[in-house]
């Protein structure tokens, strides 16, 4: 391998795995995300309605799905599955994503926070 | 509650009245989180409130409360009703020179202090309320108390967010988010057993004697903008709501109005105000002349809340009030036909857990002299007629409940508290302020209570 091809290879290396090594995703720090932004509305108990649904077990679960619990017809309707990437695109922008969520939270997440808070709430199982 | 006594009432007993003002504003400030709220919401008391107990409120509570008391989680029957009980013990360093009601003592006062029924919850889609109607163990009497019902919804008018509401009360301040000004400021609860001192008319002065009407706007939840203004209540009003008006003063005029920016960035939230209030007032609707209180005060508020283990709140407000004594100065009551009177408070509170409080506060009022106005009496007079006073207050509460992880919740809430309020200047004077020999330290008061909320 030429020296040059060593040098992009490892360029690419350390561009490619940047963003991971800038930013491990902290569930610790996550759960402290979800005290100051979320837990106003939304509970981590099993079962436990707020004004927003219970958290438990949010990621990887279809959307509006949470039994009794009266959501939006956008939310409804949406079809999303929370897969973290699903889950980040509508924590960045919920009212963009899912026009009509009676979501209170607006963009107030960077995108650190983000990744953190979904480490923390894929501990809620 | 000088102004509507007036009639009545000579100079010397002006002056009482106008000590008496504070008594009653403490006797009709403790409104709390109101369980029925928790119910409806699924959010427990500390969602809305700092330190898990109110009045104080953090954006989320601000924002239920703009938006009509209506929010819910929509799950089984709502009944918003709630209740609450007051119980206290107070001591003076020195005893009252009469009793201050005829069911207490002159000092070292245990019993129930009140019990409130409320009407506080969602009525209809954007439509609610918070009715409070009191039996005070002090007076043995039954009165409506602070009353808010309110109309509301939200609009997105481009990339503005707007809260738009009416609020129909009866007592200026009583709508307010903020809990900078007097009716909803610190302390939340105090004895109406002790002496009080002259305050501005936006402090209560109008309090459950007035029916208003106001119109506000919370725009992107920073630019805050309310306006409105009261009439009296009718005496059949008054009598059915067992609101005392003999020989009231009557409201020829009032307006109201707000303005506050405010910032939440999550983790902290500042805000900064204005309030104004002009009021015209009759004491003797047998002659045309008429007294004119204007209002206009400054008021910030900061909260740390962050993950709502550490919570840090300060918050100040000036109020300074311009009376143009048309009426009682004609009448020979006041020695001056205009006078000066401001109030200045600034207080500061630390939460741990959401459960022990610590709070500390000054407080100043300043006042023209007027020696018909404020006239010598025992413990509530002027020696040298002036209301002039300063003071602190320093509380210690615990609040057990209220949080999510509590079984009660959302049930019965509680807080128990020690307050100490001392006094450094009292009514012009450190000492025989009130021309009878009383020092202002023998008003400074130990005050224990329990509040509990259903």
């Amino acid at each position: 391998m030429k020296k040059s091809e060593r040098f992009l290879q490892l360029a690419m290396a350390i561009l490619l795995g940047f963003p991971l090594l800038a930013h491990a995703a902290d569930a610790k720090h996550g759960g402290e995300v979800y005290a100051e932004a979320c837990a106003d509305c939304h509970s981590v108990k099993e079962g436990k309605a707020k004004k927003g649904p219970s958290m438990f077990g949010i990621v990887g679960r279809q959307a509006g799905t949470v039994a009794d619990f009266n959501y939006s017809d956008a939310m409804r309707q949406s079809k999303l599955s929370w897969a973290p990437d699903q889950l980040s695109a509508f924590l960045k922008a919920p009212k963009q994503k899912v026009p009509g969520t009676k979501m209170k939270l607006d963009g107030d997440l960077n995108d650190a926070e983000i990744a953190d808070l979904i480490a923390y709430l894929s501990s809620l199982h | 509650m000088i102004n509507w006594l007036y009639t009545t009432l000579n100079a010397r007993r002006i002056g009482l009245c106008l000590g008496m003002l504070l008594w009653a504003v403490g006797a009709f400030q403790s409104a709390w989180a109101l369980p029925s709220y928790a119910r409806q919401t699924g959010d427990e008391c500390a969602a809305c409130h700092v330190g898990a107990y109110g009045p104080q409120l953090t954006p989320h509570g601000m924002r239920f409360k703009l938006t009509g008391y209506a929010d819910s989680n929509d799950q089984g029957i709502k009944i918003p009703l709630s209740g609450m009980v007051v119980a206290s013990f107070e001591r003076t360093a020195k005893a009252l020179s009469a009793k201050p009601t005829a069911h207490t003592d002159t000092n070292n006062n245990t019993g129930m202090d009140e019990a409130s029924l409320f009407l506080a919850g969602r009525i209809a889609p954007h439509v609610g309320s918070f009715i409070q109607a009191t039996y005070s163990g002090t007076e043995h009497r039954a009165s409506i108390d602070n009353s808010d019902i309110r109309a509301a919804n939200t609009f997105k008018l481009g990339d503005l967010d707007a809260i738009v509401g009416i609020s129909l009360n009866n007592n200026p301040g009583v709508q307010d988010p903020f809990n900078t000004l007097p009716v909803w400021g610190f302390p939340y609860a105090s004895t109406e057993l002790v002496p009080g001192y002259a305050s501005p008319m936006l402090s209560g002065g109008l309090g459950q004697h007035v029916t208003g009407l106001t119109a506000y706007t919370m725009l992107n939840d920073s630019l805050y903008a309310e306006f409105g203004g009261y009439r009296s209540l009718s005496h059949g009003a008054s009598i059915r709501l067992g609101v005392d008006d003999t020989g009231s003063s009557r409201v020829a005029s009032n307006t109201y109005w707000r303005l506050a920016w405010m910032r939440n960035q999550r983790a902290y939230n500042w805000s900064v105000g204005l309030v104004g209030m002009n009021t015209g007032l009759k004491p003797d609707l047998t002659v045309s002349d008429i007294d004119r209180y204007k209002d206009i005060g400054i008021d910030a508020n900061f909260q740390y809340l962050g993950n709502r283990q550490h919570i840090v709140t300060a918050s100040t407000s000036y109020i300074r009030e311009r009376q143009n004594l048309g009426a009682t100065y004609a009448a020979g009551n006041s020695e001056n036909d205009h006078n000066n009177l401001s109030r200045w408070q600034t207080t500061a509170s630390y939460f741990y857990d959401q459960t022990w409080g610590f709070s500390s506060s000054l407080f100043r009022v300043r006042g023209s002299s007027d020696a018909l106005l404020y006239t010598p009496a025992d413990d509530s007079g002027s020696r040298i007629g002036s209301p002039n006073t300063n003071g602190y207050i320093l509380q210690a509460d615990w609040t057990p409940w209220g949080k999510e992880n509590a079984s009660s919740t959302p049930w019965p809430n509680l807080r128990i508290g020690l307050q100490y309020t001392g006094y450094t200047k009292f009514n012009g004077a450190s000492t025989d302020y009130d021309g009878s020999g009383r020092k202002a330290r023998d008003n400074n008061t130990t005050f224990l209570f329990i509040h509990t909320s259903f």
